[in-house]
């Protein structure tokens, strides 16, 4: 028999770093920057500091495998800071998370990105990652290497030093590693950049990606968003083996007490309810560490039984349409844009937002082109594998055509769009841990659709204006082409003379000047109905005095 | 160079065209909106009597009157009516592609016409056919045929005498032809029609190859009939050849083609009654007397013919099984009680949702090269037909 052997967290995700992100060299850059920029971004949002972020990719060498490049990647932040004794555990150890489980709305949840970056760096370049970092209770910056010890998942740090440093506070992440640059087009940087720009308005980042000139966009937003509390998980999304392995992280208590404190919803009244549905009496003040299997099975059929509360939805958070509406701007010259934000809702007993933007912007994408898709979970752009995606799914099920866009069937719709759509949820269901695609249930589907169609119809107020214009045109110039024609034949019929194609012209241009009257008076109608609209927007805005220009039209 | 008519025409087009102008032009002088009206050539403008035999128009109409959508299309119809005149004026023929094709060269030469241009034939067909409705007159009328198809005729007895337009006479004795059909024209002729002998029947079959096999093995040597081949849904030709038929020539008439829902709507409902497409033309394009011979639900059991079950992820087999239930609804000829028969097919097809071909006789005896012919001649003996 061959001897069975246990490996490390660390062993297996060094083996399976395409897993998280990394099964190419274009990803690998990606994902990278996606997880230093997430770190920063989750840091300041828990210590309340808007961030600034500086991020440079920039090609500096030839990579040691084939095909490759060596890339370094810097991302520098102002946020809190990492103590010297931590860097160890956050850069170079699997599954160390301050967030793992926490039932909050964060970007991170696992603990795995960072560390998996710092192996991808280490693995290709035999270096991990260069940190430099400061908390404001330093009196210097401390500087060092952090590589993972795979064996033993645990992080190394090498030539720690200390240096004086120009920031109070922050820390600075540098990655030597082979990967490619790609800069558009769904899995480029600069997609990533935008996205992450559009969904946080408190966001200031300068970057310099490639061979570009280095850009800054600064933030339209000074409130750093309140992260609300975590929430306990719903005892309805839980199956049976998280739901025995949950009770082990609460030790010697009672059934009802683990019950009560380690879910929401769950009050002594349900307690109650639990027994009538069939759970045994005699569980109900038993320790846990006393409870076989067979009673957890019991517990757990009786608790699915019965009907609970739904959870809370005060623990999700959203941009919100006025920020976003201002975040949208920062990507370009937008031409009329929709944003909406839905209402926390419950789908599949999670609680979940869903927030919409829409826009069209001049000089960017075209009209027999697939709108450009953002993709969004929890404020961090999803980029690869559209398709599987729940998002994809509820865009391509809306009938576009009614909103004036062109979609061909069971496609994306077409057109110089930008469509950005927005989950948020403290616990979102990934279908893989690269966290690339969100899990399409029935009924997130449907709440996005819901937040689509909103966002369309409002989108569909500017589309129709122009689509009258257009017609008020074509009706003219119809009436120019055609009209001469219509009389020259009757006259060359009937044999009539000129005196008489002469009033017959006339007539005609009355008849048909009434007719484009009448398209005159339609676009005027659509033309107010969006100039009502946009004075809505530009109150958001904040600049009422612009738009009220703009909608002069 | 005057063609011959098909039916004696009371209107005189060009005049009727002159008025139809005048009319229009004076209401522009006034500038009140001129309008256009046809007859409007839908099932839910058809009437159908069992007494008069095929479908005929409503009151319905379609008007288009003059605004700046229809402003095209009336620009389109007096350009198509004045090309129609001058070829009725100086006795030119055409074809729908042809005066497409005319209608590209005029527009070429007078740049002021660039915006009439017809992207493709359809456009100017629906042009050609609304003139046609509106002055309630055949397409051939206006000298515009479609080509020939169909209607490959095989007699022993028939002797066709042709009238051409120079006065001269062509006689045709079909007997005399050899392997060669018979085919008459999708164009007016004057056709007058005689027996040398007295003909039994006259058998329609929808399949031009099945039909030609049976003239072959000696179909018409031993009958004294007239076969023809329809090959599918019958052409102006075949359908103005069978009404000469049945007028001129007293005999049964006798349809044999496949058991679906297409052919019994698309095939043999227009060779009876005609359609709702053509409605004004149907008194002169069906041959109400005509029967269905088969494939009879009937003959499927009794002769235990190979038959298939209907696909409906076919889309065009469902279309026609819809379009079944959809008739029975709505369709005058399948809802009028004399042809209760013939409804009682479509129900059969509909709950069946099965199809039998013409040519599944051929599985009977296959060692007997006429089997088909001794079984399509048991059953009108028999009068085993609806």
């Amino acid at each position: 028999m061959s001897k069975i052997t246990k490996s490390s967290t660390a062993e297996y995700f060094a083996k399976n770093l395409q897993q998280v992100g990394f099964s190419s060299p274009l990803k690998a850059v990606l994902t990278t920057l996606k997880e230093a920029v997430d770190n920063s971004l989750d840091a300041c949002e828990g210590a309340k500091i808007l961030p600034e972020l500086e991020i440079e990719v920039k090609k500096v060498g030839v990579g040691s495998t084939k095909n490759t490049d060596l890339i370094k990647i810097v991302v520098e932040d102002n946020g809190p800071g990492i103590d010297g004794d931590d860097l160890a555990k956050v850069f170079g150890e699997y599954l160390a998370s301050s967030k793992f489980g926490r039932g909050q709305c964060s970007r991170g949840q696992q603990g795995i990105g960072i560390s998996a970056a710092t192996t991808w760096a280490q693995m290709t370049n035999a270096k991990g990652v260069q940190v430099i970092s400061k908390t404001k209770n330093m009196r210097k910056a401390v500087s060092a290497q952090v590589d993972v010890d795979i064996k033993t998942n645990t992080g190394i740090l090498r030539n720690k030093e200390t240096l004086d440093w120009k920031k109070t506070n922050g820390t600075r992440v540098e990655f030597l590693m082979d990967g490619r640059i790609q800069l558009n087009g769904d899995g480029g940087l600069q997609t990533y950049i935008e996205g992450t720009v559009l969904v946080n308005p408190h966001l200031t980042v300068t970057y310099k990606l490639g061979d570009q000139e280095k850009a800054t966009i600064e933030r339209v937003s000074n409130e750093s968003p309140a992260i609300p509390e975590a929430t306990l998980p719903h005892p309805h999304t839980f199956k049976l083996g998280e739901f025995i392995t949950h009770s082990h992280l609460y030790g010697k208590i009672s059934l009802s007490k683990f019950l009560k404190t380690g879910f929401s919803r769950i009050s002594d009244q349900s307690i109650k309810d639990f027994v009538k549905n069939g759970m045994p009496k005699a569980l109900v003040e038993k320790q846990l560490t006393a409870m076989n299997e067979e009673d957890f099975k019991k517990v757990f059929t009786a608790v699915q039984a019965t009907e609970l509360m739904a959870p809370s939805t005060k623990s999700v958070l959203t941009v919100g349409e006025d920020a976003l509406s201002k975040s949208i701007n920062r990507l370009g010259e937008v031409d009329f844009f929709s944003v909406m934000t839905r209402k926390p809702t419950i789908c599949d007993f999670k609680p979940v937002v869903v927030e919409v933007a829409l826009a069209r912007f001049i000089n960017r994408g075209s009209e027999g082109e697939p709108v450009q898709l953002l993709r969004f979970a929890n404020r961090v752009p999803l980029q690869f594998d559209k398709s599987g995606c729940a998002i994809t799914w509820a865009i391509e099920s809306v009938n576009w055509k009614s909103y004036g866009l062109s979609q061909p069937k069971d496609s994306l719709p077409q057109g110089p769009y930008v469509f950005a759509v927005s989950i948020v949820s403290p616990f979102i269901k990934f279908k893989n841990a690269s966290k690339e695609t969100i899990d399409a249930s029935d009924e997130l589907v449907e709440e996005i659709r819901r937040a689509l169609m909103q966002a369309g119809q409002k989108l569909s107020r500017h589309i129709k204006h122009e689509m009258k214009e257009a017609d008020l045109e074509r009706k003219l110039a119809h009436i120019e082409q055609f009209g001469p024609i219509l009389v020259e034949k009757l006259v060359s019929i009937s044999g009539a003379n000129a005196s008489r194609k002469k009033k017959a012209e006339e007539g005609l241009r009355k008849i048909l000047g009434r007719d484009s009257d009448d398209a005159a008076s339609a676009l005027e109608e659509a033309q107010n109905k969006l100039a009502a609209q946009k004075q809505r927007e530009a109150k958001k805005l904040g600049t009422a005095d612009e738009a009220d220009k703009g909608s002069g039209l | 160079m005057a063609l011959l008519k098909v039916r004696e025409l009371k209107l005189d087009i060009p005049k009727e065209a002159k008025v139809l102008a005048e009319r229009m032009l004076s209401d522009l002088e006034k500038s009140k909106r001129p309008y256009l009206e046809a007859v409007k050539t839908s099932l839910d403008n058809s009437n159908y009597n069992a007494k008069v035999g095929y479908l005929t128009p409503g009151d319905k109409v379609v008007r288009t009157e003059l605004n700046v959508s229809s402003v095209q299309k009336l620009a389109r119809v007096v350009f198509m009516l004045e090309l129609l005149l001058r070829n009725l004026d100086i006795g030119a023929v055409n074809t729908k592609r042809e005066l497409y094709y005319m209608c590209k060269g005029v527009i070429k030469g007078d740049s002021r016409y660039k915006p009439l241009d017809f992207e493709d034939q359809d456009e100017s067909d629906s042009i050609i056919d609304f003139i046609g409705d509106m002055l309630e007159v055949y397409r051939e009328e206006l000298n515009c045929f479609a080509n020939d198809r169909g209607g490959q005729t095989y007699s022993q007895q028939l002797v066709v005498t042709e009238t051409l337009p120079d006065g001269d006479k062509a006689v045709v004795d079909l007997s005399t032809l050899g392997t060669t059909p018979f085919q008459p024209k999708n164009k007016p002729q004057s056709l007058k029609l005689k027996a040398k002998k007295k003909i039994d029947f006259c058998l329609v079959v929808e399949s031009e190859g099945t039909a030609n096999t049976l003239q072959t093995m000696g179909f018409t040597k031993r009958n004294n009939c007239i076969l023809m081949g329809a090959q599918g849904v019958p052409s102006n030709g075949v359908r103005g050849w069978c009404k000469l038929i049945e007028a001129q020539l007293d005999v049964p008439m006798y349809f044999f083609g496949d058991l679906d829902a297409y052919t019994m709507q698309n095939i043999f409902r227009t060779l009876k009654a005609g359609s709702a497409a053509s409605l004004i033309r149907n008194g002169d394009f069906s041959a109400p007397n005509v029967r269905f011979l088969g494939v009879l639900p009937g003959d499927v059991k009794k002769y235990d013919l190979p038959h298939y079950k209907v696909k409906e992820s076919d889309p065009a087999e469902a279309r026609a099984l819809k379009k079944a239930k959809d008739a029975l609804e709505n369709d005058p000829f399948f809802r009028d009680k004399k042809n209760k028969d013939l409804s009682d097919i479509l129900k059969w097809l509909i709950k069946e949702k099965v199809r039998c071909e013409q040519q599944s006789y051929f599985s009977v005896d296959p060692k007997d090269p006429i089997k088909t012919e001794k079984i399509i001649l048991e059953k009108i003996k028999r009068g085993d037909y609806v």
